[in-house]
């Protein structure tokens, strides 16, 4: 980032940076296109219920009316009826202070966020086999120096567009590239082998690899041994995987799975990454186990260039789970039903253990228990787009209209800002430092560069406002680096121990990984040092298509745009050319519709029209839809997984027709 | 004061048997007692070709281990033969004499395989004769096994599924194998003449003669004698010509048995309410069905009726695959008897016989033999009965159109990590100055040998995607 002229920000590769080396997609170049637009909100906002007009307000009345409407709320029903929602491209900083703001300030248990849709799953899985998790125990780079490379649900060449570099560079050394993808993304087009499974059988598919993989002897008796336990178990679980009974369940076809055994059967080093194309599932933490086990099996956890890893879905994915803003924990990645964890975090934050509430509920439970009689009534968002990215979008548009109180902070009126009564500006990524953890584990720095416009706050000067107002027992300082300081108290001793890092090691080392570069290479994190493998079976979608709902929806992303699109819509830089519905040549013949024809797509939860997109590469038995903008996510189902509580995003029944 | 768990006691240890068990898991309110008559763990029976093949190791057939039914609170009784049903008593009798008392019974006992009716098949005293092998068991595998050496003669009587994969097997084990098999062509009960014609061909290019429409009736020092004269000299002879519901425990207790334990859509003896049957034994709607598929979801239904839950069995589509190196057969539901219109595409040149019967717009059936090309796909429509359009069916049998490449049009992007088309790349002298000017080729870099081509003005079409 640089500045050019008086004003105008603009981005600049920083080729010495280890994870990218200077790469970005037009994501990143045009972000500084965010700077100095006609939408950026500059001043408090209120809404009149009555006639729905917005007035500007000055930040002492917005946060006083915040404060009250909280007030209100608790003394009818208790603590719980404030509720708080973050996200996870919130900085480490904001998301330790607003942890602490629900815990402390507010005595609220009614904290979860964003990131819990994103990858919970995984997250769930990563602590349940190795007893702990961050997303690649091991740098990006590492990627290259895989044997075979195995992506289960990853559209690395469209949402993470540098990475993909590393896909190239490990195909000239020899190594292969494996996709399992329903579509034929464009990070299938650089695969060795792309596998089109049935939306949801991803399980399966991991179990049938692993039942070839047993059969044939390819697996890692010494490293089974010495570093896990289940595997007798998952072993007999898989002898009933046979390939054919998986291509009935898959769609993949026998030949198909034998080939990607036989691949990583004969590999020295393979490495299993996945993403929200296999987490995003009623099922998704069992996905996951079942693709751990792949990598168990062959003994390849704990090897240099090979192992398991999710590739994170938000700017701080990782660092986003880590401090507290989770239902279930406390920063450090600690859990808040730990009485020790309790004490110690209480002890930095100088509270009572007692006084912290317990765990509350899960991103869409909270959502859904709004405005209803035992739920929350007042709502605090913090770097969320509720309206646009909640499953059920629809149903949960409704909940937060059942609230006394939303209160939405953010850079621009977002889709879910629009539903609120007070509405606070926030400074955006260049106006503000703050670290982030990455996909990788490492805490990276990202230091102010740009004057804020005058009448916005950090969201830490929001909470530390709205903190003093409550009369808040513990202080909340502002100074970014001062709270990064307190996060490395309260983390310190936890799973995710932040405590010898500081902003100039940061700085000095560009990032630093918590735990070590590399882990599980001797240990996993478990009491006894080894990994559990679960037996885990294969339950399918939640919904599956019938008479009336024939096909399979799933969602995903496009490369020119991020999550809800609040942002990247706004960029003038960024093509939009709305949503399309992603469909098969068979299937357009059947509904009888041609290419850019509207289409309209329907669940038992909601419909929306777009565009057909006919395109050979789809499942003929599925349809795409990007969920950047209103629309997608009226249609994805809530069901959750009972584990990480993640929803089905990636997977419900569907009818598409075309639009009359 | 507790109930006492019900004693749900499962004759038989195959597949069906222990996916039950699996289902009844955890329950307290069930004690459940698998009587195996086999003195292995309960294994996949239905990959014992793939061990004989060498594909699958044996131990890793193993379905449930003996320690995993003991912390699960399965009693698993491995070789406990049962002698009889006492329904008055509501005991079972085991061959050593011992009494097992049931609340209810489950009768999961497989099949038994046919024995044909050839000459010196079994000697004076009722056993085999030593080059007669039969298929039906671990045990049978093992010696099967033991005995094969490469280069001998071996011939499977009995062109089915078993037949056509033992065949292979025994192939692929380096035998000289021939198939002997009575109807008119091979896998007669799944397919028709064009498709066993292909099969048939298949198998002899991979080294293996076929004898169709031809009886083996008598087993000598020469060999296997056909009934049309033929004597085929050979080292080994493996049944596997089909197999008959085991229902001689339930016959002798007076349970109504038609071809097999005649059950009720709760799968329950039409007899005695306290008897229940699945898999290979159980005769559902006048059907019994020699496959795991519908063995597991009787399984599964039965689980939930014996928990006390409401569930009912409604039959199941089959899709039958052949697992054997080198041939290609799937078949769903029955081709060859459902009603429908046919579409099919038979190539004799490359092998392939492709049939879809369809009816009222849904694939009910389906033969696929040489090419199974989107057999995943088409195995989805036909079990999820999806609604297809009319010419749906017909391109599903035909080889999927390669995307044709198509020259870039100026405003087709080309890079979308930076949003560069390929009008703006053309206008550049070189990578270099491309890369400089609009950014091209720097995200994921998969461009790279695009743009190169377009800055070079490479005549040739380039594919977009």
């Amino acid at each position: 980032m640089r500045l050019a002229g008086r004003r105008t920000p603009e981005v600049s590769a920083w080729e010495e940076f280890p994870v990218n080396q200077g790469a970005l997609c037009r994501k990143g170049w045009a972000a500084a296109g965010l700077y100095g637009g006609r939408e950026r909100l500059t001043s408090p906002l209120v809404r009149d219920r009555g006639t729905g007009e917005w007035s500007a307000v000055s930040w002492d009345d917005a946060l006083d009316r915040v404060a009250d409407g909280i007030r209100a709320a608790q003394a009818s029903g208790g603590p719980d009826r404030v509720a708080v929602f973050g996200g996870g491209g919130l900085t480490n900083e904001k998301a330790y202070a607003l942890g602490k703001l629900a815990r402390v300030a507010l005595g609220t248990s009614q904290i979860d966020y964003n990131g819990r849709w994103c990858m919970s799953s995984a997250a769930s899985a990563g602590i349940r086999a190795f007893g702990l998790d961050r997303g690649l125990p091991f740098p990006l780079v590492d990627v290259e120096e895989t044997d075979v490379l195995v992506l289960v649900g990853s559209n690395l060449a469209e949402t993470m567009p540098p990475a993909a570099r590393h896909l190239d560079r490990l195909r000239e050394r020899g190594g292969k590239v494996v996709v399992i993808d329903p579509r034929r993304t464009p990070t299938a087009d650089r695969a060795d082998l792309h596998l089109q499974p049935v939306p949801g059988t991803d399980l399966a598919l991991a179990l049938g690899l692993l039942h070839l993989l047993a059969a044939a002897g390819a697996v890692d008796p010494a490293y089974l041994a010495e570093r896990t336990t289940g595997w007798e178990d998952v072993r007999d679980s898989v002898a009933s995987w046979w390939p054919e009974r998986v291509e009935r369940v898959t769609g993949i076809e026998a030949h198909e799975l034998r080939a990607l055994a036989a691949m990583l059967g004969r590999s020295p080093r393979v490495m299993v990454l996945t993403a929200r194309g296999a987490e995003q599932h009623s099922t998704g933490s069992d996905t996951v186990l079942a693709w751990i086990n792949v990598a168990l099996a062959l003994g390849m956890v704990g090897r240099r260039g090979a192992g398991y890893g999710c590739l994170t879905g938000q700017g701080n994915g990782q660092g986003g789970r880590e401090h507290g803003q989770k239902a279930d924990q406390l920063p450090g990645y600690r859990r808040i039903d730990d009485p020790a964890a309790r004490a110690h975090v209480a002890g930095v934050w100088g509270v009572e253990p007692d006084s912290l509430p317990g765990p509350g509920r899960s991103a869409y439970e909270l959502l859904d228990a709004l405005g209803t009689p035992d739920g929350p009534s007042a709502l605090l968002v913090l770097g969320s787009n509720i309206v646009v990215s909640a499953p059920r979008a629809t149903h949960v548009t409704s909940r937060l209209e059942a609230l006394d109180l939303l209160v939405v902070c953010d850079i621009v009126m977002s889709e879910t800002a629009a539903l609120a009564d007070v509405v606070l500006p926030v400074t955006q990524w260049a106006e503000e430092t703050g670290t982030m953890t990455n996909l990788e584990g490492r805490v990276v720095l990202r230091q102010r560069a740009v004057t804020p416009p005058s009448g916005v706050r950090s969201d830490l000067e929001v909470i530390a406002g709205l903190a003093e107002r409550l009369g808040s027992a513990a202080s909340f300082p502002t100074d970014p680096e001062e709270v990064f300081a307190e996060l490395g108290r309260a983390s310190a001793g936890g799973p995710a121990d932040y405590s010898a890092i500081t902003y100039d090691r940061i700085r000095d080392e560009k990032g630093v990984f918590w735990g070590g570069e590399r882990l599980f290479a001797d240990a996993f994190a478990h009491p006894d040092g080894r990994a559990r493998m679960h037996a885990v079976e294969h339950r399918g979608a939640a919904e599956q298509p019938c008479a009336d709902y024939p096909v399979h929806l799933t969602t995903g992303r496009v490369l020119a745009q991020y999550q809800s699109g609040a942002q990247t819509r706004r960029v003038r830089s960024l093509p939009d050319d709305g949503p399309f519905v992603e469909l098969h040549p068979l299937l357009a013949g059947r509904i009888g519709v041609g290419q850019g024809d509207v289409v309209r797509v329907a669940t038992r939860r909601g419909e929306m029209t777009a565009p057909a997109k006919v395109v050979p590469t789809i499942r003929p038995d599925t349809v795409f839809v990007p969920f950047h903008w209103v629309g997608a996510n009226r249609l994805t189902n809530d069901a959750l997984d009972p584990a990480s509580r993640m929803p089905e995003f990636k997977v419900c029944a569907a009818s598409v027709v075309a639009h009359a | 004061m507790p109930e006492r768990p019900q004693r749900i006691v499962v004759v038989g240890g195959g597949m069906a048997a222990i996916r039950l068990a699996e289902h009844l898991a955890g329950d307290d309110r069930l004690a459940v007692t698998v009587l195996a008559d086999e003195p292995h763990a309960p294994y996949n029976r239905i990959l014992l070709s793939a061990v004989l093949e060498g594909t699958h190791s044996a131990d890793a057939l193993t379905l449930r281990s003996e320690e995993w039914c003991a912390s699960n609170g399965i009693d698993l009784r491995l070789g406990a033969r049962v002698l009889e049903i006492d329904r008055d008593t509501r005991e079972v009798v085991l061959v050593d004499g011992q009494r097992v008392a049931f609340d209810r019974l489950v009768l999961a006992c497989g099949s038994i395989p046919t024995l044909p009716p050839i000459r010196g098949l079994v000697r004076r005293d009722g056993s085999l004769h030593p080059k007669v092998h039969a298929f039906r068991s671990l045990a049978d595998c093992r010696r099967l096994e033991a005995a094969v050496r490469p280069g001998q003669r071996a011939v499977v009587v009995g062109g089915g599924l078993l037949g056509l994969q033992v065949a292979r097997a025994l192939g692929v084990r380096g035998l000289l194998t021939e198939v002997v098999e009575g109807a008119d062509h091979l896998l007669a009960s799944q397919v028709g003449p064009g498709a066993g014609g292909v099969l048939a061909r298949d198998l002899r290019r991979l080294g293996t003669e076929v004898y169709t429409g031809a009886r083996a009736v008598r087993l000598t020092d020469d060999g296997l004698q056909l009934d049309n004269g033929y004597v085929l000299p050979t080292d080994l002879v493996v049944l596997t010509a089909g197999g008959r519901p085991s229902t001689a425990l339930a016959r002798r207790a007076g349970l109504m048995v038609r071809r097999g334990v005649v059950v009720d859509h709760t799968l329950t003896s039409v007899t005695d309410d306290r008897v229940h049957a699945i898999g290979d034994c159980a005769e559902h709607r006048r059907r019994t069905t020699g496959f795991v598929a519908p063995a597991w979801e009787q399984a599964e239904v039965l689980a939930r009726v014996l928990r006390g839950e409401e569930a009912s069995y409604d039959g199941s589509r089959s899709v039958a695959r052949l697992r054997a190196t080198g041939l290609e057969v799937a078949v769903l539901g029955d081709p060859e008897r459902a009603a429908g219109e046919v579409v099919e595409v038979t190539n004799p040149l490359t092998g392939s016989h492709r049939r879809l019967v369809v009816h009222g717009g849904r694939i009910v059936a389906a033969a696929l033999v040489g090419d199974l090309s989107r057999v995943g796909l088409i195995t989805q429509l036909y079990d999820r009965g999806t609604l297809l359009g009319p010419d749906e069916p017909g391109q599903l049998l035909l080889p999927e159109a390669p995307d044709a490449p198509a020259p870039l049009p100026d405003e087709a992007e080309v890079c979308a990590c930076a949003g560069v088309t390929a009008g703006e790349v053309r206008a550049c002298g070189s990578v270099g100055e491309c890369v400089d000017r609009t950014r091209a080729t720097t995200g994921c870099g998969g461009c790279a040998d695009v743009v190169r081509r377009l800055v070079e003005g490479s005549p040739t079409p380039v594919a977009v995607g």
